[in-house]
């Protein structure tokens, strides 16, 4: 081992012994460990919920092709061909969407919602719907349950122009995504073309992919299939708001919660920096025996090195090994009534760890770089001298 | 050729309170192999004067040679490379560092130097066994007596072969016994290596038994007395 290292650890081990140093170097250690663990607890919170925000969206349509200008596609049977023709594409499906009123039976009780067709609804009976848990509380109307859907479409009848109507049976309440912009209300195509009075076309075209991740590639595809009259958009695109959203909050919680790491970074200036005065004879002694102010320097980066090597270690090990605990046993529980969710969700990235540690380590390092930088400058006869 | 040549030295310490001049205009030569003592009251500078002759410390003004290098010209890395290789310190409170063995203290200046462990341990087990403390290695410095602790210094001040051994004091720490002895094995190693050495000192007996004789005082240091060869 390299004099340098030598002499610091001796001092760490030695300092054991004695209570202040000790106690101060423990807490040094014991303010990055938590710094990182807190970081690493944090992301892996974040990535917990935002992984199940990403399962949503890509529960979704992944490719959509809606006209470029105005409200329905000119040409909704080329569309549809050029989807099907996409490699790995499945679930192409016309999109008929509009907007209207929810109320319930009595009509006591109404508010604007977004409808649209979605696949799985049984119509046999009559009419049916799937209404998200908002709308299902506005309207006080369960599953079960009758809904009347008005369009913003008017018909004439006897008395005049009355709003198209349709009375329809709630199926499911759905729990309120983190992707719902607006209260929404999946019908039937059936229903749907019949609140629009679209009975053919469509206002727009959906397709699952195979490979969400060739997205893009697709999308190419069929921009080249149908030019530009129609607006390709990917999973990505369609989200691109809410990812933004998503990194964003990432990167405003990582700058939060590092700053415990800086304010542990401060405490390894203030420890170094007393022992560098409780070791100032020392340093006079190595200069006198032809320590460089280099090798001084180094002797005290390399505690730094070490406080920061051993708190961002057991930060690592105590924030990795609770975020696996608390996903692995659901410590965090959830009302499943509420959330979409039965218990706080915890996802650990490596890349994310390695980002948290590095940024630990260099920081700790930096913070030493202050004290070991005086101790090179202190002057050796004067060090001496003055601790006879 | 001289050993050590100081021209016009002027040291003046500016701390919290007043500003205080230690010595100005000091000169200041030996010649190599000499055993000299300097003796002199508290305050007027001798531990000042050994920092500066081994380039620990720089005075105000004035220049300092040790064997014909010109100390002040020296980058403070080279500076820390001449001390490591051609001088040694002893201490008047030894300042061995009590977090390590007395092995590893005598150690010390073979690892600044870049010796593996292993050889610069060897080098430290032979010094001990000159210095007549072979089975004292693998104590801790705080564990030895007065004596044994400023032996432990002078076998690390040896550790490089140095051809200038600077001695601040190092028997006023002890009894008379002790001092004698430490005293002893100092004119041996000097004798031994062929070094030259300078030794403050406050007592007279001592300084008597050196080669020469010099005294500071507020005024300045005497010029060199030659002490009659003793045998």
């Amino acid at each position: 081992m390299r004099f340098e290292p030598f002499v610091a650890l001796r001092y760490l081990a030695a300092s054991r012994r004695r209570t202040h140093v000790a106690l101060i170097a423990k807490i040094s250690i014991l303010g990055l460990a938590l710094g990182v663990a807190a970081l690493i607890v944090s992301l892996a919170l974040l990535e917990g919920f935002q992984d199940r925000i990403r399962r949503q969206m890509l529960d979704r349509a992944h490719l959509r092709i809606s006209p470029a200008r105005g409200a329905r596609l000119a040409d909704a049977d080329r569309v549809r061909d050029a989807l099907a023709r996409v490699p790995g594409a499945s679930g192409v499906r016309a999109v008929i969407e509009g907007r209207g009123w929810a109320s319930d039976s009595a009509g006591t009780a109404a508010m604007p919602v977004r409808y649209r067709n979605a696949p799985g609804l049984d119509d046999a009976a009559g009419p049916t719907a799937r209404v998200n848990a908002s709308v299902s509380l506005r309207i006080h109307s369960g599953e079960g349950e009758v809904i009347r859907l008005m369009s913003s479409r008017i018909r004439l009848s006897p008395i005049g122009p009355i709003p198209v109507a349709v009375d329809a049976r709630v199926a499911k309440v759905t729990l309120t995504g983190a992707m719902d912009k607006t209260p929404e209300v999946e019908v039937s195509e059936a229903t749907a073309r019949s609140l629009t009075g679209e009975l053919t076309g469509a206002d727009a075209y959906e397709a699952r992919l195979a490979d969400p991740g060739k997205a893009d590639q697709a999308a190419a595809v069929v921009r080249a299939a149908l030019g530009d009259a129609y607006r390709v958009q990917t999973w990505r695109e369609l989200n691109a708001p809410l990812a933004f959203a998503l990194r964003l909050e990432k990167a405003v919680i990582f700058v939060t919660v590092a700053l415990v790491i800086l304010v542990a970074a401060l405490n390894i200036v203030s420890n170094i920096a007393l022992t560098v005065v409780e070791k100032k004879r020392d340093l006079g002694v190595f200069t006198a025996m032809g320590a460089t102010p280099t090798s001084v320097e180094r002797i005290y980066l390399t505690l730094g090195a070490v406080i920061g090597i051993t708190g961002t270690a057991a930060g690592v090990a105590f924030g990795v090994g609770l975020s696996l605990l608390l996903e692995r046993y659901h410590l965090v529980p959830l009302p499943s009534q509420v959330y979409l969710v039965t218990h706080v969700p915890f996802a650990v990235y490596p890349g994310e760890v390695a980002a948290v540690a590095a940024f630990a380590l260099v920081t700790a390092i930096g913070a030493a770089l202050l004290p070991a930088r005086a101790a090179a400058r202190l002057a050796p006869g004067e060090a001496i001298r003055l601790s006879r | 050729m001289l050993a050590v040549q100081a021209e016009n030295l002027s040291k003046t310490y500016t701390g919290e309170g007043a500003p205080v001049t230690v010595f100005s205009g000091l000169s200041f030569e030996l010649e190599e192999g000499v055993f000299a003592a300097i003796m002199g009251p508290s305050g007027v500078g001798k531990s000042t004067l050994l920092h500066l002759l081994g380039g620990i410390d720089r005075a105000d003004s004035g220049r300092v040679e040790v064997f014909g290098e010109s100390l002040e010209e020296l980058s403070p890395r080279d500076r820390a490379r001449f001390r490591n290789e051609r001088i040694g310190f002893v201490f008047q409170f030894h300042h061995l560092l009590p977090e390590f063995t007395a092995l590893e203290n005598v150690a010390f200046p073979d690892r600044i130097a870049g010796l593996a462990p292993r050889d610069a341990e060897r080098r430290a087990e032979a010094l001990l066994a000159r210095v007549g403390l072979a089975e004292r290695g693998h104590h801790s410095a705080r564990a030895l007596s007065g004596g044994e602790q400023q032996r432990v210094a002078i076998a690390r001040a040896l550790a490089r072969n140095p051809n200038l051994l600077l001695a601040d004091e190092p028997t006023g720490n002890l009894d008379a016994a002790a001092a004698q002895t430490v005293f002893a094995l100092l004119r041996e190693l000097h004798a031994e290596r062929r070094m030259t050495t300078i030794l403050v000192t406050h007592n007279p007996e001592l300084a008597q038994r050196c080669d020469r004789l010099f005294t500071m005082s507020r005024e300045g240091i005497t010029p060199s007395i030659r002490l009659p060869e003793r045998g």
